[in-house]
C-alpha cells in the first residue's frame, strides 16, 4: 500500500525556490533516509510535508494515504497519523507536558472517532511508553522541553510518536545533539515503533544514525532534488565519500529541467 | 444632577442622603470637610500629572453618576464566592447584604464588619494610608464613602478561614457610584487571608470607587488576593495601600478583567526591618477595555525585601498601561528588589503602555527589573498544531501558559482553582488546561 507519494514538488520560502522537483513514493512499512549537505532542502521538505506556514508550494503534490495532504491544515495531518519529531523540540513553559500528551492523544482519538481515555487508562498507557525511551515520570509534571537537555528532549519526542502511533512519522535530523547513549535509547524507541503498517521518513546529514535504525531505502538530496537513491550501502558510500560529488551528478531521468 | 469633577458642589445633597450618620466634630466629619476643600481645589487628575500620562479620565470626569439607590439590586453570590467556607461580607449595590453575608459567627479575635457599624474604630486608621493632598481620588473618596468592610484581627490570632468581601453593581440603577473604604488592622504577629471580588452584571455601567487600607503590625502576615471582574461598560478606579511594621509580611494578588476603565493604585511601605511584600498582577483585557496598573513600594529601613511579577494579557484594541516605581530610600541598605512585568499581545490593536521605575539612595542593594512585550510564538503554536491541537485551542493554551506562573503563586488551593476557572473563561476560547 502507498502510504506517501511526492510528485514533482516544487516550494519556495521568501521568493527562493528550496524543493525543485521531488520524487518520493513511501510504501507502508518502509524506512526511508533522506540524507543530503546543508541546505539541499531537507528541513523545507520535513516543513512542507507537516505544513508549517511560509512555504509557497509552486508545482507538483504530495498524496498521503490517497488524500491530498497539502490541503490540510497541520493538525489535520497530525490527526490524520502524520506524525513530526522536530529536530529542534521547543520549549513551552506553562505547559506541563502531560497536558500535551493528553491533548495530543484525545485530538487523534477524536478524529478516529474513539472516547477520550479516562485519567487512570491515560496514565498506565503513558507509563507504558515511557519505558520504551527510559523516562523517568517526573518529566510528566514539567513544562513542555524546559529545561531539558537535548537528549531529553528528543526522548521527549519519541515518547510523543509512540503514544500517538502515528502511520507516517517523519524524524527530522533526530541524531543532532545526541550523544551515543542517548543515540542508542532514541534508536531502540523508534525500532520497536516499526511495523508493517508504520512508514517512516528520516531526515538526517549523517550516516551514524542509520547505525541504528537501518533503512530499506536510502535517498541522496541535493539542491531541492533527489539525485540518487538505492539501499543502505549508499549511506555508507556517503560516508566514505561525503556529499562534494553529488553535485556533479547527472540530472536523474524524467525529471522536468 | 452633576458631573463628577463638580460633585462637591452638589455634596450636601449627597452626603444627606447617606446611610451613615456622620457625628459632627468627629475625626470623620474632619476628614471630609477636608477632603471637600481638597478636591474642590484639586479636582480629578488631568493627563498632565505624570501618574495619569496613559490613562485619561475626562469621561470619567464628564460622567453624571448617582451617588445613592434608593432599592439595591438582586445579586446570586454563590456563583461570585471563590472559595466556600470564608468570613463574608456582601455588598450590593453600595448596601451590605446582611442576608448573604455570613459574619455572624467570627472566631476569637477577629472583627468582620460593614464600615457603617465600625464608625468609631475604624475612624482612628482612617487616611493613614493615603495622601488627600494629591489631585483625585483619594480626596473624592474621603468626602463620599460610606461602606466598606473593616477587619481587625488581634494580635496573635491566625484566622482559620479566608475573610472574603464581595461587591457587586447589580446595574438596577444605571450610572450608579459606590464610594467604598475597607480598613484592615493586623495587630501584631496575627495572620490572615483577605479575599475582595469586584463584580456587576452585564449591564451594569456605574462606578465603583474604593480605597482599602492595611496596617501591618509587627510579624503580621497578610495573604490578599483581588479580583476585578465588572461589566465591560464599569468604571474601576482603587487604590490599595500597606504601612508595614518589622517582620511583617504582605503578599498580595490583584487580577484584573478590566472595565471601560480599571485603575488600581498598589502601594507598600517598608517601614520596618525585615518586612517583605509580594505583589502579583495579572490584567487580561480585550474591547476597548482600558487597564492602568501603578504600583509602589518604598523600602524606607535597611533589611527589606520585596518582589513583584505583573502580567498581561491583550487583545483587540485594549489598552494597558503599567507602572512599577520601586524606591530605595537612603540608608535602606541590604534592600532586595525584585520587579518584573511581561506583556503577552494578541492582536496588532492593543497598547501597553509599560514603565519599571527603580530609585535607588543606598548603595549596598540588590534590585533588579525588567519588563518585555511579546507576542504568541509561533514555533510553540505550529508545535502544538503539529501534535494535533487545533489554533485556536493552542493559542488558548499558550496564553494561559504565559499567565499561569501569577496564578501558581496564590497559595490557597481552592483560590487557585476558582480563580484559575475565572481565567480560563476569559482566554480566546474557554477550555480547561489544568
Amino acid at each position: 500500500m502507498k502510504m506517501l507519494e511526492i510528485k514533482n514538488l516544487h516550494a519556495k520560502i521568501d521568493g527562493k525556490e528550496i524543493l525543485r522537483g521531488i520524487n518520493l513514493t513511501v510504501n507502508a512499512g518502509e524506512v526511508h533516509a533522506i540524507m543530503g549537505p546543508n541546505g539541499a532542502g531537507k528541513s523545507t521538505l520535513s516543513n512542507v510535508l507537516t505544513g508549517r506556514e511560509g512555504y509557497e508550494i509552486t508545482q507538483g503534490e504530495v498524496i498521503y494515504k490517497g488524500e491530498n495532504l497539502l490541503e490540510l491544515e497541520p493538525e489535520e495531518r497530525a490527526r490524520r497519523g502524520v506524525f513530526l519529531a522536530f529536530q529542534y523540540p521547543v520549549e513551552i513553559p506553562g505547559v506541563s507536558n502531560i497536558y500535551l500528551l493528553k491533548a495530543a492523544l484525545n485530538a487523534v482519538r477524536k478524529h478516529q472517532g474513539l472516547e477520550e481515555l479516562d485519567a487512570i487508562d491515560f496514565l498506565t498507557l503513558v507509563r507504558s511508553k515511557m519505558q520504551l525511551v527510559k523516562m523517568d515520570e517526573q518529566f510528566l509534571h514539567r513544562s513542555v522541553n524546559e529545561g531539558f537537555s537535548g537528549g531529553e528532549k528528543k526522548r521527549n519526542e519519541i515518547l510523543q510518536m509512540a503514544l500517538l502511533e502515528p502511520e507516517l512519522a517523519i524524524l527530522d535530523e533526530t541524531d543532532s545533539g545526541l550523544d551515543i547513549d542517548a543515540l542508542r535509547t532514541v534508536s531502540e524507541g523508534v525500532n520497536a515503533l516499526r511495523n508493517s503498517d508504520r512508514s517512516i521518513v528520516m531526515i538526517t546529514h549523517y550516516q551514524r544514525l542509520l547505525d541504528y535504525i537501518v533503512p530499506d531505502y536510502v535517498h541522496v538530496l541535493s539542491e531541492g532534488r533527489i539525485v540518487k537513491s538505492g539501499d543502505k550501502e549508499l549511506a555508507k558510500e556517503l560516508e566514505k565519500s561525503g556529499y562534494s560529488w553529488v553535485h556533479d551528478a547527472p540530472e536523474p531521468e524524467g525529471q522536468p529541467a | 444632577m452633576k458631573v463628577l469633577t463638580d460633585i462637591h458642589t452638589d455634596f450636601a445633597a449627597v452626603a444627606a442622603s447617606r446611610d451613615v450618620m456622620v457625628e459632627e466634630n468627629s475625626r470623620w466629619h474632619t476628614l471630609r470637610q477636608q477632603a471637600k476643600a481638597q478636591f474642590e481645589r484639586n479636582g480629578l487628575p488631568g493627563r498632565k500629572e505624570e501618574d495619569w500620562k496613559y490613562t485619561s479620565l475626562w469621561q470619567l470626569g464628564q460622567e453624571q453618576f448617582k451617588h445613592q439607590v434608593s432599592q439595591p439590586g438582586h445579586a446570586d453570590i454563590y456563583d461570585l464566592q471563590l472559595v466556600e467556607d470564608a468570613y463574608r461580607l456582601v455588598i450590593v449595590d453600595g448596601r451590605v447584604d446582611f442576608t448573604a453575608s455570613s459574619i455572624d459567627n467570627l472566631p476569637a479575635g477577629l472583627t468582620v464588619s460593614p464600615l457603617s457599624q465600625a464608625i468609631e474604630r475604624a475612624s482612628e486608621f482612617l487616611n493613614q494610608q493615603i495622601n488627600i493632598e494629591k489631585p483625585g481620588f483619594n480626596a473624592l473618596n474621603t468626602m463620599l464613602m460610606n461602606e466598606g468592610i473593616f477587619i481587625e484581627v488581634a494580635a496573635n490570632s491566625q484566622i482559620d478561614k479566608p475573610i472574603e468581601l464581595i461587591v457587586v453593581n447589580t446595574g438596577r440603577t444605571e450610572h450608579y457610584a459606590m464610594h467604598l473604604r475597607n480598613v484592615i488592622v493586623m495587630n501584631e504577629s496575627s495572620q490572615a487571608t483577605f479575599i475582595e471580588t469586584y463584580a456587576g452584571n452585564d449591564n451594569a455601567n456605574g462606578l465603583t470607587e474604593v480605597i482599602t487600607e492595611i496596617n501591618l503590625a509587627e510579624s503580621a502576615e497578610l495573604f490578599h488576593y483581588k479580583l476585578q471582574r465588572e461589566a465591560l461598560d464599569h468604571y474601576h478606579i482603587a487604590t490599595i495601600a500597606a504601612k508595614q511594621a518589622a517582620n511583617s509580611k504582605w503578599h498580595n494578588s490583584n487580577i484584573s478583567l478590566g472595565g471601560k476603565l480599571a485603575r488600581n493604585d498598589v502601594h507598600s511601605q517598608l517601614l520596618g526591618e525585615q518586612s517583605h511584600v509580594t505583589l502579583n498582577g495579572l490584567y487580561l483585557v480585550t474591547g476597548e477595555q482600558h487597564v492602568d496598573n501603578h504600583t509602589r513600594i518604598d523600602h524606607a529601613v535597611p533589611n527589606t525585601t520585596s518582589d513583584e511579577m505583573y502580567k498581561g494579557v491583550l487583545d483587540q484594541q485594549s489598552h494597558a498601561v503599567f507602572n512599577g516605581k520601586v524606591i530605595v530610600h537612603k540608608d535602606a541598605q541590604k534592600t532586595d528588589a525584585n520587579q518584573s512585568n511581561r506583556n503577552l499581545l494578541l492582536s496588532r490593536g492593543c497598547e501597553i503602555d509599560t514603565k519599571p521605575e527603580m530609585e535607588i539612595y543606598a548603595d549596598d542593594v540588590k534590585c533588579g527589573h525588567g519588563s518585555a512585550v511579546g507576542q504568541i510564538n509561533e514555533d510553540q503554536l505550529f508545535f502544538l498544531r503539529a501534535r494535533g491541537l487545533d489554533e485556536i485551542s493552542a493559542r488558548s493554551l499558550l496564553t494561559f501558559a504565559f499567565a499561569v506562573d501569577v496564578i501558581e503563586r496564590i497559595s490557597n488551593q481552592e483560590l487557585k482553582k476558582s480563580i484559575t476557572a475565572v481565567i480560563e473563561k476569559r482566554l480566546p476560547k474557554g477550555g480547561n488546561h489544568e
